[in-house]
């Protein structure tokens, strides 16, 4: 686990230990107003995707934005146990669940909690209904639908129809509705998820009412206003990261890693002492902030290399403190275990990543 | 802790809760006999890097092996912390450390075990010594020197001894000795690894020469890794050999046929959507895949095909056959990586649980 000094609120956020992860309260605010005023009028609900930062206090953040606590949403049976004891009392588990150890838990979860799972396969349909059914137990079905991402789902139209009729008819289960994930790509969403709406109207018209779940906060405001679409899983959008912010520049990152210089070279170069590890580069590497000149171009497992070039060559001296907008957020946080919480340059106390390494 | 996965002794594998990261025992044995059976009675000795697997009962099992120096090298003082609290009598930290919280915590260890701690600079040296000096405590100081990392380190031999000549007239500190990393490109002929091991822990050789005819004894040399340990441990005038991923190991490290793959994540087939794809529950935030996705241990026709945070797309050959449901091992193409994503490993032996051991050390960047 990580061993961070707790140093006292108030401390100015550049004397704080490093590696830290922090995260700037005013964007973090900021971000979910942004969102959630395109919802103000809309019918569609949100429901938080918390995995991806994996702490309870940004959760109950995200809801207390919201006008009634709603639904939120985890990739893993362990990220809904720890959320669940986090005092949230309805998840969805927007992934498959098919093994007997991995149902049981699921089971007991919804024995004082509303739960939904998402399938894909008739068999699965079938030992999720029988496990429901022996532990006297309710779980919420979302029959997944690939829109295009290529990874879980069954295809739109009459396969989807099929597997809802047997949810529909599965004691110890209750078809809810549909759910997508459509892929982060530069194309028009609502071609994306039209497939999608029109497998709904299939299932409408053979009685089966249906809501519509979809992803992500790329696709925050067409959901909104998209009809047939119910909810939206959505988790970037608090503390966003580099990538994320390229295409929605409405939002602004509120994680960064805040690292320090630990050797100076050559006049060309800086050591930062944060590498791999301290910052989770496998969807692309984190992007130093705001220094003209420096660029962190290399970076091995613990150490992080800063090439400077013109006015910035007499910078970044050892002892110096430098910022890291992460890529990509998930395997950023993943990495930690505290989120260092600073508002107006101070610190104001660490928060728990709670659900941190539950992926199983 | 509240709800902490940890399968009993004896656990069929098959039943583990999945996506979790095992270590095949056999394998780990092995590679540690490898190193033991090398480094037993050379006057070069291993020193096992922590980093890679930040376990105290690991790093005893290193040391109990044989071939070691007695004690570890870690990466950051939060390891050194978890190390030297697990009991490990002797910590070289092989980065610089810089600032006076960090400097605190290393002369607190230092007054519970040897401390070792890499430096490149003579501000830096004053700070230790300060430190070293207020709380009573000695710190043994090792130069790194750069040799073609294009990292930290003195820059050249004029550079070391300068260094040198400094650390030793500090109060607080001992000057030990030199240290340099390299990292070369896959060799797998052991012919090409000699070849290049020599060339670059020269430099090294040079420095240290170059301090002893300024009178000053270099007690360490410190070099090499697991791609270099039977090359550095050769070479007259290295003392100690910083090896480190041999014990897990990776596909990356797969040049490196001596050696065992130790570490694997397990997953199960969470749906099979269409023809010729499986999807598991194992993604990049449990598995590294910067240097390459991971490879399928055993099932020909079964490949990765992409992964994102929390799943991995397999492409499934004619002929191959992957249901819902099955467990597949996978083999990350690097392992601290991937170990750092983890905090406890599932120690396997003939198909069950053997030990589940906690990565105290996991997160441990600061």
């Amino acid at each position: 686990m990580e061993r961070p000094v707790f140093q006292p609120p108030g401390t100015p956020v550049e004397e704080l230990d490093t590696p830290a992860l922090v995260v700037d309260l005013d964007a973090l605010e900021r971000n979910i107003q942004t969102l959630q005023a395109r919802f103000q009028d809309s019918s569609v609900r949100v429901a938080p995707f918390v995995t991806p930062h994996g702490c309870p206090q940004i959760a109950h953040m995200q809801q207390a934005a919201m006008e009634s606590r709603g639904r939120i949403a985890v990739a893993a049976v362990g990220e809904a146990e720890v959320f669940a004891q986090s005092g949230f009392g309805s998840i969805l588990v927007a992934n498959q669940v098919v093994t007997r150890s991995k149902i049981g838990r699921l089971t007991a979860l919804a024995a004082s909690n509303d739960v939904r799972v998402a399938v894909d396969s008739g068999p699965n349909v079938s030992a999720l209904s029988e496990a429901a059914s022996a532990a006297g137990v309710t779980l919420g079905i979302m029959v997944e639908l690939d829109a295009g991402l290529g990874r879980c789902g069954v295809a739109p139209g009459q396969a989807a129809v099929e597997l809802a009729r047997s949810v529909a008819g599965s004691p110890g289960l209750e078809f809810q509705g549909i759910m997508a994930i459509p892929p982060v790509v530069d194309s028009d969403t609502r071609l994306q998820l039209q497939p999608v709406l029109d497998t709904r109207e299939l299932l409408e018209r053979e009685g089966l009412s249906c809501e519509v779940s979809v992803a992500g906060t790329h696709n925050y405001d067409v959901a909104a206003s998209l009809d047939g679409v119910t909810e939206l899983q959505a988790g970037s959008y608090p503390l966003m990261d580099y990538r994320y912010c390229q295409v929605r520049p409405e939002f602004s990152p509120a994680a960064k890693v805040l690292t320090s210089v630990i050797s100076h070279p050559t006049d060309q170069s800086a050591v930062l002492d944060a590498g791999h590890k301290a910052t989770g580069p496998d969807r692309g590497t984190a992007v130093l902030e705001g220094i003209p000149g420096a660029a962190a171009n290399r970076f091995s497992a613990e150490h992080g290399v800063v090439d400077l070039e013109e006015s910035a060559v007499d910078q970044l001296r050892p002892g110096d403190r430098a910022w890291l907008i992460p890529n990509d957020l998930s395997l950023c946080v993943n990495q930690y275990d505290f989120i260092r919480v600073v508002r107006n340059g101070k610190l104001e106390g660490f928060w728990s990543i709670a659900a941190r390494g539950r992926f199983a | 802790m509240t709800q902490i996965y940890r399968p009993a002794p004896g656990t069929p594998v098959e039943e583990l809760d999945t996506p979790c990261l095992v270590l095949d025992m056999d394998s780990l044995d092995h590679n540690m006999d490898v190193m033991a059976s090398y480094y037993e009675g050379r006057s070069s000795k291993l020193r096992p890097h922590s980093k890679n697997h930040k376990t105290p009962a690991l790093a005893h099992r290193q040391m109990r092996r044989g071939g070691t120096i007695g004690g570890v090298c870690a990466a950051k003082v939060s390891e050194a912390e978890v190390m030297v609290h697990g009991g490990i009598p002797s910590v070289f930290i092989t980065s610089e450390i810089r600032e006076s919280l960090k400097i605190e915590r290393l002369c607190t260890l230092a007054a519970q075990a040897e401390m070792l701690v890499a430096c490149d600079d003579a501000d830096n040296a004053r700070d230790l010594s300060r430190a070293a000096n207020a709380q009573g405590v000695d710190l043994g100081v090792v130069i790194e020197v750069e040799t073609g990392l294009r990292r930290c380190g003195v820059q050249d031999i004029a550079q070391g001894i300068e260094l040198a000549r400094a650390v030793q007239s500090m109060p607080g500190l001992s000057f030990r000795g030199i240290m340099s990393h390299q990292v070369i490109p896959a060799m797998p002929e052991r012919e090409d690894r000699v070849t290049e091991g020599y060339r670059v822990i020269q430099g090294v050789i040079d420095l240290k020469d170059a301090i002893e005819a300024a009178g000053i004894p270099v007690e360490i040399v410190s070099t090499g890794e697991t791609w270099s340990y039977d090359v550095a441990g050769e070479i007259p005038g290295v003392t100690e050999v910083q090896g480190g991923s041999y014990l897990v190991m990776e596909t990356g490290y797969g040049y490196m046929t001596d050696f065992h793959y130790a570490g694997k994540v397990l997953t199960t087939v969470i749906s099979a959507p269409r023809p010729g794809v499986a999807v598991g529950d194992a993604g990049q935030r449990s598995i590294a895949t910067l240097r390459g996705m991971p490879e399928v241990e055993g099932r020909p026709g079964v490949s990765v095909e992409s992964m994102d945070p929390d799943h991995v797309v397999f492409r499934v050959e004619d002929g191959a056959r992957l249901e819902v449901g099955d467990q597949v091992a996978l083999i990350p193409s690097q392992q601290d990586a991937t170990v750092s994503r983890w905090d406890r490993f599932i120690g396997i032996r003939d198909g069950k649980v053997e030990a589940v051991w906690d990565i105290q050390a996991r997160g441990c960047h600061n």
